[in-house]
């Protein structure tokens, strides 16, 4: 583990690295900052950059990204009442109104150092449980890597779209979307249209960007009304600096903001604002002075931010130790670090423990980054705000074209980003979601690859899947939740049928 | 709740698109191999679960289009709103066309002022500007569609050495 660590620190501590992982949080910064962009259009943005870098650099710019995009959600919740992120709606509760009392500056100064902590810790929390999860997996075989994929195509599925049903056809599209190409058993041609491109099958980088990017432009594009604009935020900022020691005062806030972010964040699926929310719920029910929250109470703003960082190195546990992506970022991180070349799952903690442990590193220093980028550039993060949305929506595509085309100079990847854009845009539109689309992708030839191997394995015999014991835990729990969830769904339309009546 | 024809269509046309997927599916060729399943395999079974996801989908969509009230002021935003998303995606489609052919620079220019005009002409702004107003607006997209080409051309080709066509 100590080689592994000494290892990382050599990949990480060089200037180049060092520089990407700036830049990744810079970006990362600027896109939470804007409200409706998120985490994972930065990471499929900066997806392209990537390409000729190592491994470290590249995945520590993406994961600069995730970080800066987490922690500048809170800027335009704290000045404008518009939360940046989703996992920053609670954020306002407090912040916005600890910005209308004058102390806008205050609110991003706790806001930006609870952030940190909540990031510092979850890389520890990442690193201590990241590998013995690992070190277990490495039992799986065909069986279990079966199960195992079917277990995370449920659990996003369930989670990501507004209904279940509507959840798992967004994940069966990618999954059917992934058996596109050449088998690789029988080496026969499935859907391929004589389409050379389309031989080695579906480029995850034009649907990543595609259902990421694209999709979000045209949400853009289509909302868009130049006669709104944004009011320049008239609170005062000239004391926008760290608050740590005020932070760390209200240190119960913190450690329930890192709790709720690390137990949430492994959860597939579960997403920041539940963190954010559990966390603030928490804090102000174990507070002496429940009623100033939503006031512009500190703790309120401490717990949320430091939940917001906690969360990601939380969703990066299964990503990293299984394969399996804890919400929609962590599912274009894992196709990055796919496309680096890198396999998330137990081997890569076997095979390439230098890079893992480069990883977690490079996670440290993106906080550390997002820390001292916030603090200095925090005036001009505010101006990003008032960027015109119709150059903005320009330069993006523009971004998106140059990035696909970047990878190998083939046009027909454009024409199947911009398909995939419109079709997550519908998806998005109609309550299916991204998210289940991309881990069908992904988790689609895994999931075929080990049953096929499996079946031979075992004579054409179906019953190990059902009978080895890890592999039917997880069906037994992906069964489990379905019933769970539609349960729920269930009660919620009688819930709302009854409302209707009444 | 507001009237959304676009629910039950969207669910509709996955009905469709399952379907034909399958019956593409079925003309897969069938290799057996022992203990193997075969390449339509999968295929076959998703398209057969998309189908069947698809149609309790579309009943709930339905019955929600028929309970829910139709759509009030809302009209002229939501046909601004699909002819902004249909300026983008042919616009886009316009871009692919030329990027080869005309090489990154130009291609990209053109793209980037239209898409800055555009927007503003389809949002239905551009009719309420002056004519000083409106210079001014040309001026301001070439020069951000000009410097956009040239920035990313030199940042991409020179600091991350990503050929793109001259």
């Amino acid at each position: 583990m100590i080689s592994g660590y000494l290892e990382g620190l050599g990949m990480v501590l060089q200037v180049g690295t060092l520089l990407a992982i700036a830049g990744g949080t810079l970006l990362g910064i600027i896109m939470g900052a804007l409200p409706g962009l998120t985490s994972a259009m930065a990471i499929a943005l900066l997806l392209p950059v990537t390409f000729g870098m190592p491994p470290v650099m590249g995945i520590g710019m993406l994961l600069g990204a995730l970080c800066g995009a987490g922690a500048s959600g809170s800027i335009p919740a704290i000045l404008l009442n518009i939360p940046g992120t989703p996992s920053s709606v609670a954020t306002t509760f407090d912040g916005f109104p600890m910005a209308q009392k004058g102390e806008a500056g205050r609110a991003l100064g706790l806001a930006i150092v609870a952030s940190f902590f909540g990031g510092v810790a979850s890389m520890v929390i990442l690193s201590l449980l990241a590998p013995p999860i690992a070190e277990f997996a490495l039992r799986f075989g065909a069986a279990e890597y079966f199960s195992l994929s079917i277990f995370g195509l449920v659990i996003i599925a369930s989670v990501a779209g507004k209904s279940l049903l509507k959840g798992l056809i967004a994940g069966l599209i990618g999954f059917f979307a992934s058996t596109i190409g050449t088998d690789p058993i029988t080496g026969v041609g499935r859907f391929t249209f004589d389409q050379l491109s389309l031989l080695t099958g579906i480029n995850l980088l034009p649907a990543l960007i595609g259902l990421f990017a694209v999709s979000q432009v045209l949400k853009d594009a289509f909302e868009y009304d130049p006669r709104q604009r944004l009011e320049e935020s008239t609170h005062r900022i000239d004391i926008a600096r760290p608050r740590f020691l005020e932070t760390l005062r209200h240190w119960k806030a913190v450690v329930a903001g890192i709790l709720s972010g690390s137990i949430v964040g492994p959860i597939p699926g579960a997403g920041g604002s539940i963190a954010s929310l559990v966390a603030y719920d928490q804090t102000r029910r174990f507070s002496k002075s429940p009623e100033k929250f939503g006031t512009g109470h500190a703790p309120g703003i401490v717990s949320v931010e430091s939940a917001n960082n906690a969360l990601l190195g939380g969703a990066l546990i299964p990503t990293l130790a299984l394969g399996i992506p804890g919400e929609a970022a962590t599912a274009v991180l894992l196709g990055g670090l796919m496309i680096q070349g890198i396999t998330p799952g137990p081997l890569l903690f076997d095979d390439q423990s230098g890079t893992v442990y480069g990883i977690f590193l490079a996670y440290l220093a993106a906080n550390v980054f997002m820390l001292l980028i916030m603090c200095l550039g925090i005036k001009l993060f505010i101006r990003v705000l008032m960027v015109p949305r119709k150059q903005l929506l320009a330069a993006i595509l523009v971004f998106c074209f140059i990035g696909v085309y970047g990878v190998d100079g083939d046009v027909f990847n454009l024409y199947l980003m911009l398909g995939f854009g419109v079709l997550g845009y519908f998806l998005n539109r109609y309550d299916f979601g991204t998210a289940p689309v991309i881990l069908g992708l992904i988790l689609g030839p895994i999931a075929e690859a080990n049953l096929r191997r499996g079946l031979q394995a075992f004579q054409g015999d179906w019953t190990p899947f059902f009978t080895r014991p890890i592999s039917l835990t997880f069906l037994v729990i992906a069964v489990g939740l379905l019933a769970l969830t539609l349960w729920q769904n269930y009660r919620g339309n009688r819930r709302s049928e009854s409302n209707a009546s009444s | 709740m507001e009237r959304d024809i676009g629910k039950p269509i969207f669910d509709l046309l996955l009905l469709i698109a399952s379907a034909a997927a399958f019956a593409a599916a079925m003309a897969l060729p069938d290799i057996e191999i022992v203990g193997d399943l075969s390449p339509a395999f999968f295929p076959k079974l998703i398209s057969a679960m998309i189908f069947l996801f698809a149609i309790p989908c579309l009943v709930k969509d339905v019955r929600e289009w028929r309970a829910a009230v139709p759509a009030g002021g809302s009209r002229p935003a939501n046909r601004r709103g699909v002819m902004q998303w249909l300026w983008i995606v042919g616009l886009t489609v316009v871009y692919i066309l030329l990027f080869e052919p005309l090489g990154y620079i130009p291609s990209t220019a053109v793209f980037a002022f239209c898409c800055v005009i555009g927007l503003l002409i389809a949002s239905g702004v551009w009719g309420e500007l002056s004519a000083s107003q409106r210079v001014k607006s040309l001026g301001g997209a070439a020069i951000f569609a000009i410097v956009l080409a040239v920035a990313i051309y030199y940042v991409f080709t020179d600091l991350f050495e990503i050929p793109l066509p001259d």
